[in-house]
This record gives C-alpha cells, structure tokens and sequence, in this order.
C-alpha cells in the first residue's frame, strides 16, 4: 500500500520534473517565438494559432499530418541511426534525391509488373542513397575529411546533378513543368485503401465522406507501413544486435568502444551505408507515392531532409521518440499551412518552430528553480530528460 | 568553345566578386575556431545578414545603414550561438546546425511577412552599395579593376586578411585567443578568462557574416532570394580548414573557391548546363580537401572536431 503510493508520488513528480525539464519549456517558448513572429507580420496570433491546430487536426488534417509524417519520421530515423553512432551525417537530402533519381529511372524504364518494378526501384533507391553515402563515410575514413563536410558538401553535386537529368535527357517533351514523364499507374505505391476499391466505397458507405479513418486510408498509401517497419526494425538492431550496441557505445565514447575493440572505421562506413539506404528509400516512396513523376527540385523543397534531422535531435535519437516528434513536426507543418490559406501567415512559421524548439533544447532551457514543482518537495530528482540534451548522444564527429 | 575569352580581366573582377562575402565569413569562422569554439552557423548568419541588409536598405533608403542593421541582426543571433556554446556548453554543431535551419526558416517568414512576396525579392528602393574606385590605383593594367574597384566592404575584407595575420601572430590579444583555443585551463591560470575571449570570437563572427550577407546582398546583387547564400557558409568553414586557421592560408582558400565559382559561371556562358557549373565550387572544395588530407593529420582543426 505504502510502496504504491510512494511509486505514485514518484511517477507525478517525475512527471513534473520533466514538465519542467527542456523538451515541454522549450516547445512553448518557442511556441511563443513564434507568437512574436506571427505579431511581427502584422495578424493577431491569438487568430492564427486556433487555425493552425485546426487545420493539423481537423477534417483533412490528420489525414495531412500522417502523409506528411511519413518522409519525415523516415528522414528522421536514417539521420538517428547516424548521430546515434556519432557519425554527423548531414548529407541526408543529396542520399534522398539521388535516391529518388536511381527509382525514378526504374520505374520509367523497367519492364514487367508493378509490384516488381515498385521494390527494384526501391532497392536501386536504397543501392544509390547508400552509395552516395558511403562516398561521404570513405572520404572521411581513408581520405581525412570530417564526414560533417564531407556529406554536406556531397549534397550539391547530388541536387545538381538530377536537376540536369530532369532538365534535359528525362524531361517529358512538350511538357511546361520541368520533370520526367509521369510513371506508369501499376508502379505507383497505394493508399493504405484505395477509393475505388470495394472496401474503399464499403468504408465511406459505413463512415461517411468526412471521416478522419476514411480520409487517412484514403490518402495515405503504404509507404507510411515501410517507414513504421523500419523503425520496428532499427529498435530490435539497437537493442538486440552486436551492431546496435557498438554503435551506441561509439556514440557515447567513441574512444571507449576502440578500447572495447569495436572496428570504428567499419562501422562508421556501415552506419552510413544504412543512414543513407533509408534517406534514398524515402525519396523513391516521395516520387512513386505522391508526385508520380521526379519534378526538378521537388525533393531539395520538400525540406524532408532537414526536418527529419531537427525530429532526429528532438528525439534525442530514439526511434519510439522520432515517431511522436515526426508527428509533432507534421503537424506543425500541415496546422502552418492551414495557417497560410486562412490568415496569410507564411506556412515557414513551421520551420522557425522547429528550429527554435531545438536550439533551446540545446542550451538546455529549463523552468526557473522557483517555478519547478518537482522541486519544491525533498531532494532534487534527476531529470529524465537530461539526456535529451543532444550533445550526450548526438555526440562529435 | 571559346578558350581565348574564358580568362580576361573581368574574370578577375568577379573572382574577387565571388570571394569576398565568402572570406569575410571565413575570418569569422576563423577567429572562432582559434578560440576553441567551432562555429558552423556561418551560413545561416550569412543569410539572416543578406535579409537584413535588404530589408534594412530598403527601409532606411541607405546601403550603408542597410550594412548597419545587417550586423545588429547577425550580432543577436551569434549572441544566441555564444550563449549556448560558451555558457551553455552546447554542442557547437548541433546549435549550428539548428541556427542555419533557423535562418533559412526566418528569412523565408520574413520575406513574406514584410515585403508579401515568395522566392526573390526585388526594388528600385532597395539601395545597393556603390563601388568606390580609388584614382590612379585603378588605372593600373589588369591589376587595378580588379582590386581598386570594389565596395568599402570589400576593401574592408582584403584589410583585414592582413590585419587578423598581424593581429593573431604579433599581438598579445591574439595570443591569448590563440591560448584560449589551445589550452583553456593554462589561459585562466595566467588570468586570461576564456569565456570572454570566446564571446567575443563568436560575436566577431557575427559581425563578418553580417558583413558577408551585406555584401553578397547589397554589392554583388541588389535584392534577397530564399537560401541566397547558397552554401557559402559552408564553404567558408571549409576554407578555415584548408587554411588550417590560418588568415592568409584562408585567404587562399577563398581565392580557389571565387575562381570555381567565376569560372564556373563563364563556361556557362560559353554553353555548359548551369547545373553542372553550379555544383564546380562544391566540388571543387572536396577535391580541395581531399588533396590537403595530409595536413589534417597535425592540423588544428582536426584537433577541435574530433
């Protein structure tokens, strides 16, 4: 009885320690920031937040928000794996695009039936994303270039290079957009639930036409399955495996885990290999899931990659925690341009968010000692969330 | 292709053009990276720069206050990137990874809060900074357009490649940032507070990028387009370390890099794909560093991102 109600208070004060701790302060801090910033463009923010949340979670919002979350939890996940070995790989958007090249072709040029087709190009997005990764990982291993730069700079070769390919040899003729023709129908990745299928019309029949369930089935197709596998897939590596455990050792003390024997060079080539298979993965699904079609500079604005590295840090690098910062961030981005079409406030606001939530959790914004309710009563607890200071795990080059 | 008229004296010019704001930001990264802190957030102070000096000149209706507020702005923002590195003990490269996400972010909201446009924008109002051409010096052949003829910022940067040599290498202040980067805790002993050194490294940093962002804003265009500064900041850091921290290797860096980007805008002209001269100044910087891999081994800098 006694044991219960002290585990009781513990879990509330633990809850409180971690209200007050960086991630909650600084996601209202910043979400003040941005409250400033909405002022600053001359609308009232007390107009426009109400229609930012509505838009993220109503009528088509989640719907929205679940799309938008799938290439960024991917994104995410790809760039967690890397910090998690302490491996800065920030070259994440030029693994996508030339991911999303090397699938495109596939689908455009490859014979046979879609299923086929949709994962060989899937596995020569995977094949170009880690290649263009592990050209980044040698150039630090053998050649002596910290591979923070190394990938960075690795980014623009990749964006230029597409764009030229869908400029000229595989822009469609005639056409006004700057892109490739569009794929075939049978290589195109489906909703979880087509429309037209017979579930599809047996489901809007029993739900009706504006159900949430409907509209997510609806529009959001099974790359969302494949990104959830891969996370399934990334905890059981980081919790089971040899593998898993080396690189989060070499993460933490990258010194530690040479003295433990573990092959540094080989497992910064491996992990890059993997980060860079997941990132050219969510470019295919981008092209073969959404847009149909590479169109010139699409994946470079979508931002995925750069989003996806902000979710990797809040997330402190935790896979279950890169899912509920990868919807957290969707829906700032879905609810920012709801915002946009309802208010004209520049959907952008999105990405000042995201950027201040992580810049304060770096510098490790706390409530005030006389604010904090966990403190108030006995000893000071170590907050849980000390850890999520990045800097712990994301850890140096 | 035309080979005789890919190298004139213009190419010069604009060599010089391209390697400025570039420079300027590289001396910031520079003295930040002899006091210790590595300062990856070049790009993003760069771009917040161009921005503000836009929005700057185009309210005040003068380049120079324009040059003004672009510093005020960069200055705040490094003092965000100072807090959290030095007091804070932040990961640098994490808070400079966030900050350049952060300016993409803020200027792109600001350009459509302000001025109501998307992508590029462009206004009679918006001052430009004059190229002032120093008499005589200028008439020099070959040699005279090309250094004798540029904006006041520019000037500025070829002045203190020198001056942060001298600076650095001859003067007690320099040593004590110097100390600072190297050995913090012998620096405190002999009553040399590091954290004051390193403030103002960062904060110096700000006021070049602001300078840079001015300059590629204001003096090589005159207008603010989103992510205008192009991986710029990226390049700087890169040039801190082919240099190896050092003001004049530095300066060398930078040259290679405006003469990828000149020259890769000639051959544009002379009928290559603008993707493929685009991407020459990236590339040219890995094959750069790549070359330079034997003086990473006892470089300073390996020493700080390790």
């Amino acid at each position: 009885m006694t044991t219960e109600l002290a585990a009781d208070r513990t879990l509330v004060r633990r809850t409180l320690a971690w209200l007050a701790g960086p991630v909650p302060v600084s996601i209202i801090v910043a979400l003040a920031i941005g409250a400033v910033a909405i002022a600053i463009a001359g609308i009232n923010p007390f107009v426009a937040y109400p229609s930012m949340v509505e838009g993220a979670l109503t009528g088509r919002g989640p719907a929205n928000t679940l799309q938008r979350a799938t290439p960024i939890i991917g994104m995410a996940i790809a760039l967690a794996i890397a910090f998690r070995a302490g491996v800065f790989n920030l070259g994440a958007e030029g693994q996508m695009v030339l991911g999303g090249l090397a699938g495109t072709l596939v689908a455009l040029t490859m014979p046979g039936p879609g299923p086929v087709v949709i994962v060989v190009a899937c596995l020569a997005a995977m094949a170009a994303g880690a290649l263009w990764a592990m050209l980044a990982a040698v150039l630090q291993t053998s050649m002596g270039v910290p591979i923070l730069i190394s990938s960075l700079l690795l980014n623009y070769p990749a964006r230029y290079f597409s764009s030229y390919l869908v400029r000229f040899p595989l822009k469609e003729k005639g056409s006004s957009m700057v892109a490739t023709p569009m794929i075939p129908d049978d290589t195109r990745i489906p909703a979880l639930i087509p429309a037209d299928s017979a579930w599809g019309t047996a489901l809007r029949h029993s739900l009706g036409k504006e159900n949430a369930l409907l509209l997510i089935t609806r529009n959001v197709n099974y790359s969302l399955l494949v990104v959830l596998a891969v996370v399934a897939l990334v905890i059981f590596v980081n919790r089971k495996t040899p593998g898993g455990f080396e690189s989060g050792l070499a993460g933490q003390n990258l010194r530690f885990a040479q003295y433990g024997g573990v092959h540094t060079t080989a497992l910064v080539i491996r992990t890059m290999i993997f980060s860079g298979a997941i990132s050219g993965l969510v470019g295919v699904m981008l092209v073969l899931g959404s847009d149909f079609r590479l169109i010139d500079g699409a994946l470079v604005g979508t931002n995925y990659a750069w989003t996806g590295l902000l979710v990797a840090l809040l997330a402190a690098n935790r896979p279950i925690g890169v899912l509920v910062s990868g919807a957290f961030f969707a829906a700032l981005i879905v609810g920012g341009e709801a915002m946009q079409r309802s208010d004209g406030v520049s959907s952008q606001l999105s990405q000042v968010i995201q950027a201040a939530v992580i810049i304060l959790i770096v510098v490790r914004l706390t409530l005030p000692r006389w604010l904090n309710l966990s403190r108030r009563h006995g000893r000071d607890l170590p907050a849980i969330t000390d850890r999520v200071t990045a800097d712990d795990e994301v850890g140096r080059v | 292709m035309n080979w005789s008229n890919l190298i004139d004296g213009e190419l010069f010019a604009s060599v010089v053009r391209a390697l400025i704001p570039v420079l300027l930001a590289a001396l910031g990264g520079l003295i930040c990276e002899r006091a210790g802190v590595f300062n990856i957030a070049l790009e993003g102070l760069m771009l917040i720069g161009c921005f503000a000096a836009v929005a700057g000149s185009y309210a005040t209706g003068s380049g120079y206050l324009g040059v003004l507020i672009a510093v005020a702005a960069t200055v705040a923002v490094s003092a965000v990137l100072a807090y959290g590195s030095v007091t804070r003990r932040a990961d640098p490269i994490v808070l400079g990874v966030a900050l350049n996400i952060f300016g993409v972010g803020v200027t792109g909201f600001l350009l459509v809060a302000f001025f109501h446009v998307r992508g590029v924008f462009q206004n009679p109002k918006i001052i430009g900074l004059d190229t002032v051409r120093i008499p005589l010096l200028a008439d020099i052949p070959w040699v005279g357009p090309v250094l004798f003829n540029l904006t006041l910022i520019g000037y500025l940067a070829l002045i203190l490649v020198i001056v942060t040599q001298l600076v650095m290498f001859r003067y007690p202040l320099g040593l004590r940032l110097r100390g600072v980067g190297e050995r913090p805790t012998a620096a405190s002993t002999l009553g040399v507070n590091p954290n004051r050194y390193r403030y103002g490294a960062v904060l110096l940093s700000g006021v070049l990028c602001g300078l840079a962002g001015a300059q590629l804003a204001l003096g090589n265009v005159v207008q603010f387009s989103e992510n205008m500064s192009a991986g710029r900041g990226w390049i700087a850091v890169v040039a801190v370390m082919l240099g190896r921290a050092h003001p004049i290797g530095t300066f060398g860096a930078c040259v290679l890099f405006g003469f990828a980007e000149a020259f890769g805008f000639r051959l544009q002209g002379n009928g290559l794909p603008a993707q493929i001269t685009d991407a020459a100044p990236y590339v040219v910087t890995l094959i750069a560093l790549i070359i330079a891999r034997k003086y990473f081994k006892r470089g300073i800098v390996s020493a700080v991102i390790e």
